[in-house]
């Protein structure tokens, strides 16, 4: 599989702030590629330099085998963006956000009505093409989001967190967008703060930290990053009575969560401390439900690697 | 071609915008008719003057006087000025200070006194002319009479001949504006400077709407966007411009002159002026601050240009003020254009406003291209 995009040691500064330091990667053609990253991670600032938003301070970035420096034109032609703020026009309807932007990529006549038609009922808004984006719900407008972002048929769609804040029907519309995209040819650089998701959809990721790539591989390659540690989910009744400092003090344990009546442990996975775990919830006096060892997932790799939580 | 799509995109949204409406259309039409109408007397070049009422004392000093004074009274009492002996009782002065009559005048020895009211001036000033005539007549009589009778009887005759208590020698040119003609020039001008507001949000507005990123992500150049947007406004713009200046001519029958197409050039270089002022603007300043900055300078160059009431010419400070308005050289030009067929006044305006809109294109263009993204 050739690459559609490949950056190499690309670097952006803002004044003396560094967002991106010296960053390489390649995106394969096909891929669903994920980047995951917190706030402040540099994966906009990435983003927005292969989209030609933000020039480089240093580096290279190759779209189809072409500097799109060099090439800006040819770049902008074959990437779609769908950005994480919402990007159309509230006083224009489905149809003209839609035409405008894929007007601005060269369509015309036929073809520009052809691909507008195709991408609206792609997002399942066909029947509201004449309906402004100011009556449609959040999860209407993201869809029209991407629409604007696939009528030209872009060889590579960047979606910067492309479900934020909508429901979750729309949410699964939009991954099965995601997908269908992808059966259809293109390859998708996805964004999302709902580790899941990526989890879900994503063939690759990349991890992005302090403007670094600390990590990047397929989620299976990732999680084997840290076979060192284990998870164990015990689900209780109350969690008036839990004493976290009491279950950090026992050997191996690293962090203690507790989340909707569930105590979230990550322990190393060579000390065999199961059984003083529940007896200190029984000491606690808390009504054990279910207890379950866990296989580390994407949050707990990401944690691992950068000590913090996605959505700090 | 994408310049293209874009200006139809800005127009499309100006025409659907309800404030566009209402500040473009609505609110000039309802100000061209409401002070149109307020103020009409103050563009009238008639007054109407009704029966002028002077009182007057002969105190038989001066018989000569007194001979001349009766005939002068009985010829000019055939018009609208009537002269009544002081009565019994009567204090001419205070019967002026109560407005029974416009001036009180008494005949003595040191000739004539005259006590006007300074409450109807024009009458003041017409009686205060009758009496200078007739003093001059008389002196001019007497000094005849002392050397030649017969001319003196020549004077006195033509004194008592019929004519016109004011006669009117134009200044001005027949042709002025009335009071709706002078507010469907000024309230034009004054929106079309209001286009700077639109302008003002041009690229903010594509900014604020997260639009700028896909418009910035499409291959598209900043300057096909720039030309787009600008084109776009101008023709929105220009056309409320000519939807105000139609529904004068033809609902108030404002009058637009002869010469339609010279004024158009002046509007549509106004427009160019106030689109590039808006966006100039909008680089130099961030946020909202760029419309409050261009909602004043409208607001001032409204009220100095004259779009509220009439500005006169002053050599002092306050009328070298008003010229800094375009909205004053504007009108100014376009005023020439209609009523003094002055073709030639219409060159410094357009030239003033090609001018400014140049360097503040300039302004936004250097500004533009120094950004990474709009």
């Amino acid at each position: 599989m050739s690459n559609v995009l490949e950056i190499r040691n690309l670097t952006k500064k803002f004044g003396d702030f560094i967002a991106v330091d010296n960053m390489s990667l390649a995106v394969r053609e096909g891929e669903i590629f994920g980047f995951l990253g917190a706030n402040g991670a540099g994966k906009s600032t990435t983003i927005n330099m292969i989209s030609s938003l933000l020039r480089s301070t240093k580096g290279e970035i190759d779209l189809l085998g072409k500097n799109i420096a060099k090439n800006a034109k040819f770049a902008k032609s074959n990437i779609g963006v769908v950005p994480q703020d919402l990007a159309i026009y509230e006083d224009m309807t489905a149809y003209e956000n839609v035409s405008f932007f894929a007007g601005l990529y060269g369509l015309r006549g036929e073809q520009l009505k052809e691909r507008t038609v195709e991408a609206l009922e792609f997002v399942g808004l066909g029947d509201k093409h004449k309906a402004y984006p100011k009556n449609f719900s959040g999860g209407m407008k993201r869809r029209l989001n991407i629409a604007c972002a696939i009528a030209h048929r872009p060889k590579l769609i960047i979606m910067d967190e492309p479900t934020v804040g909508i429901d979750p029907q729309s949410r699964n519309y939009i991954l099965n967008s995601v997908r269908k995209l992808n059966d259809m040819g293109c390859t998708i650089i996805y964004t999302s703060h709902y580790m899941e998701e990526v989890e879900e959809i994503c063939t690759r990721i990349a991890i992005v930290d302090h403007g670094k790539i600390i990590a990047e591989g397929t989620k299976e390659q990732l999680k084997a990053i840290i076979t060192d540690t284990k998870d164990i989910w015990i689900g209780i009744k109350s969690e008036d009575e839990i004493k976290v400092e009491s279950l950090k003090q026992i050997p191996g344990v690293a962090t203690v969560r507790i989340e909707d009546q569930m105590v979230m442990i990550n322990s190393k996975a060579e000390v065999n401390n199961l059984n003083q775990i529940i007896q200190q919830l029984i000491r606690d006096r808390a009504e054990i439900r279910s207890v379950e060892e866990q296989a580390p997932n994407l949050e707990t790799v990401f944690l691992t690697l950068t000590g913090r939580n996605l959505r700090d | 071609m994408k310049t293209l799509i874009i200006a139809l995109k800005e127009i499309k949204q100006a025409l659907r915008d309800k404030r566009t409406f209402v500040f473009m259309l609505a609110f000039p039409i309802v100000l061209i008719l409401i002070l149109g109408m307020a103020l009409s007397n103050a563009f009238s070049g008639n007054v109407e003057l009704g029966e002028m009422k002077v009182l007057y004392k002969d105190t038989g000093a001066s018989p000569a006087l007194g001979g001349y004074w009766d005939g002068f009274v009985k010829t000019v009492g055939q018009g609208n000025v009537h002269f009544t002996p002081l009565g019994e009782g009567m204090n001419g002065q205070e019967e002026v200070k109560s407005d029974n009559y416009v001036a009180y005048v008494e005949l003595g020895n040191e000739g004539i006194r005259f006590y006007g009211s300074t409450k109807s001036t024009i009458e003041d000033n017409i009686v205060q002319g009758m009496l200078t005539a007739f003093a001059q007549r008389y002196n001019l009589a007497a000094s005849a009479m002392k050397t030649d009778p017969a001319a003196a009887q020549a004077v006195l005759a033509n004194a008592s001949a019929p004519h016109d208590i004011v006669k009117e020698t134009a200044l001005q040119a027949d042709k002025s504006p009335g009071s709706i003609d002078y507010y469907a020039i000024a309230m034009t001008t004054m929106i079309a400077l209001y286009a700077a507001m639109s302008a003002s949000s041009l690229i903010r507005g594509e900014r604020s709407r997260n639009t700028a990123i896909r418009l910035s992500a499409a291959p598209v150049s900043k300057s096909e966007i720039f030309a787009g947007k600008i084109i776009g406004c101008l023709f929105s713009n220009l056309i409320c411009v000519l939807a105000v200046v139609l529904f004068s001519k033809y609902v108030f029958k404002a009058d637009w002159g002869d010469h339609f197409g010279m004024v158009f050039l002046v509007l549509l270089s106004e427009v160019l002026l106030a689109v590039s002022l808006g966006l100039g603007l909008s680089y130099f300043f961030k946020g909202e601050t760029a419309r409050s900055i261009v909602m004043i300078f409208t607001q001032l160059a409204s009220f100095l240009g004259g779009a509220y009431f009439p500005i006169g010419d002053a050599d002092n400070f306050m009328g070298a003020v008003t010229n800094l308005s375009p909205l004053r050289w504007a009108n100014v030009a376009i005023n020439k254009i209609i009523y003094s067929n002055e073709l030639g006044a219409a060159l410094p305006a357009i030239g003033l406003n090609l001018a400014i809109a140049v360097a503040f294109l300039a302004i936004a263009i250097i500004s533009m291209r120094r950004r990474e993204a709009l």
